[in-house]
């Protein structure tokens, strides 16, 4: 299928919506957050369901709107073009997100924010998009070339190199981004080798 | 003739009185004083205090007060020594109004932290004079505040008479040369207390020196002005100190964490909580692309 046919298959971002509706839903309601947030005292008692649902607490209306835009693009892309296991994609990204955070930052002792998924979200966006052609191709490699280089001097430097929401009383986190960038490409991966060893089965 | 001599004599003796006067009515110390000690610790009789092991939930909710005066008790507030009392600034050192301006710039400074969720400014009525720490206990209830920073004051302000005020024996000179030298001399004092365990947490001093004249005239209004800049500029150093002293607070606390026990709450947006968040060019890019996808969606 070349990328005009598949645009014209248009596909409602389902999980995209349902996903944004719950971030919106926790940020309104203080006191869920509270029993959701990435709380390393309460996830070390017990309260696993932590790790997953930290990545949907939010701590500031900016911080919400700055995560909350960027994915509903990404995530309404991905499912528009029918690019598949994007739910999966977030889950294991949060998930992922949150056991390594706890295993190697201990001195983190909240974590809240939707963009590790939303980096994992870019990343899956962008792998897709290379396999594609023309000018849509290029975007996803000069994005895709982007996100690896913020990451990359994110973790050099420990902040982001760009305009940051800097007013914000929390620190930047951007393992998160990293261990989402690396879920996105190893789903990605998994798809690929899956796919091909079964194009290979048929053959055979 | 011997009538004339005693005019004159009576003159000389009225205006010998009249120069002693001016010249004696402007020298003086006027002295204003709070303690932080007298205010919590007033009955000596009383055990000491043992303090217990703080713990500091985080965001903290700081209370800010001036202790009050023991002279409001009839005790030593004020002092004056000199010779002309109406002369000099006045019983109050501070009113209750810049003692509120005085808090609200320790406030304003300390808002930025994002460890102090809020600084309530609590009134000195609301502080009984050797209130002790049960009056502390009735503070935390009404304002809901942990921790509190008690200010006290001593300012002390000497007036002395320099050579121009010979001057005076003119009259008009007593107008319009300022013969009088004032030193103000303030010190303001911040103790934090966490008020649950009795502990102290750090303090910081603020001093001050103001060097000023006056003439004889405006003495009064000159001596309120010098306390007042003396207040304000002690004020501005006690801010620094209370910085420095606060940044080596904090690493004591990670040092013993067995003295200082330190919770910290999801409200608590600093120090170990970890935002994911995107920046805006990131953002842009992803909107552009957005945008282009939307454009072929609609050429399809």
């Amino acid at each position: 299928m070349d990328t005009e046919t598949r645009l014209t298959a248009v596909r409602f971002p389902v999980w995209t919506l349902i996903i944004s509706a719950c971030v919106v839903f926790i940020y309104g309601m203080p006191v869920l957050g509270t029993f959701l947030i990435y709380d390393r005292a309460a996830i070390a008692q017990g309260e696993f369901w932590r790790l997953v649902t930290g990545n949907f607490v939010h701590l500031s209306n900016t911080h919400l709107t700055f995560n909350l835009a960027a994915f509903l693009i990404a995530g309404t892309i991905i499912e528009t073009r029918g690019y598949r296991f994007f739910p999966l994609l977030c889950l294991s990204a949060a998930l992922l997100i949150g056991i390594i955070i706890f295993e190697v930052e201990p001195a983190m002792c909240f974590y809240a924010g939707l963009s590790g998924i939303v980096t994992a979200a870019v990343t899956y966006l962008c792998l897709h998009g290379l396999t594609e052609k023309g000018m849509w191709r290029w975007l996803c490699a000069v994005m895709l070339a982007g996100v690896t280089a913020k990451i990359g001097i994110e973790l050099m430097f420990g902040k982001s190199f760009l305009l940051t929401v800097s007013t914000e009383g929390f620190v930047p986190a951007p393992l998160s981004h990293l261990i989402g960038s690396v879920t996105a490409i190893l789903l990605f991966a998994l798809m690929r080798l899956s796919s091909n060893t079964g194009h290979t089965k048929t053959i055979i | 003739m011997k009538h004339k001599g005693m005019s004159l004599l009576t003159a000389f003796v009225v205006f010998l009185f009249a120069a002693t006067l001016i010249g004696g009515c402007a020298t003086g110390t006027t002295k204003h004083a709070t303690s932080v000690v007298d205010y919590l610790f007033p009955d000596t009789k009383d055990p000491v205090v043992t303090p217990g092991i703080p713990v500091l939930t985080l965001p903290l909710r700081v209370g800010i007060a001036f202790v009050p005066s023991e002279g409001a008790k009839g005790g030593r507030g004020s002092q004056f020594r000199g010779a002309f009392p109406p002369f000099q600034g006045g019983v109050l050192a501070l009113t209750e109004k810049r003692k509120t301006d005085l808090m609200q710039e320790v406030v304003s400074h300390f808002k930025k932290y994002s460890f102090v969720k809020e600084v309530e400014i609590i009134p000195s009525a609301y502080l009984k004079p050797g209130g002790s720490f049960a009056n502390l206990d009735q503070i935390r209830t009404m304002y809901g505040v942990d921790v509190i920073a008690l200010l006290s004051y001593d300012q002390v302000q000497f007036t002395d008479q320099g050579k121009l005020s010979l001057t005076y024996w003119t009259i008009v000179g007593a107008y319009v040369i300022p013969g009088e030298k004032n030193d103000t001399h303030t010190m303001l004092d911040a103790v934090v207390y966490d008020i649950s365990s009795r502990k102290m947490l750090f303090r910081a001093p603020g001093m001050s020196l103001i060097k000023g004249s006056a003439t004889l005239v405006n003495l009064s209004e000159e001596l309120r002005a010098d306390s007042d800049k003396g207040f304000s500029d002690a004020a501005k150093e006690m801010i620094v100190n209370l910085d420095e002293q606060l940044a080596l607070f904090k690493e004591k606390v990670k040092e013993r964490p067995a003295e200082y026990k330190v919770v910290r709450t999801p409200e608590y947006t600093g120090g170990g909580t970890g935002g994911g968040s995107l920046d805006l060019i990131s953002l842009m890019f992803l909107i552009g692309l957005g945008g282009y996808f939307l454009w072929i969606q609609k050429r399809a």
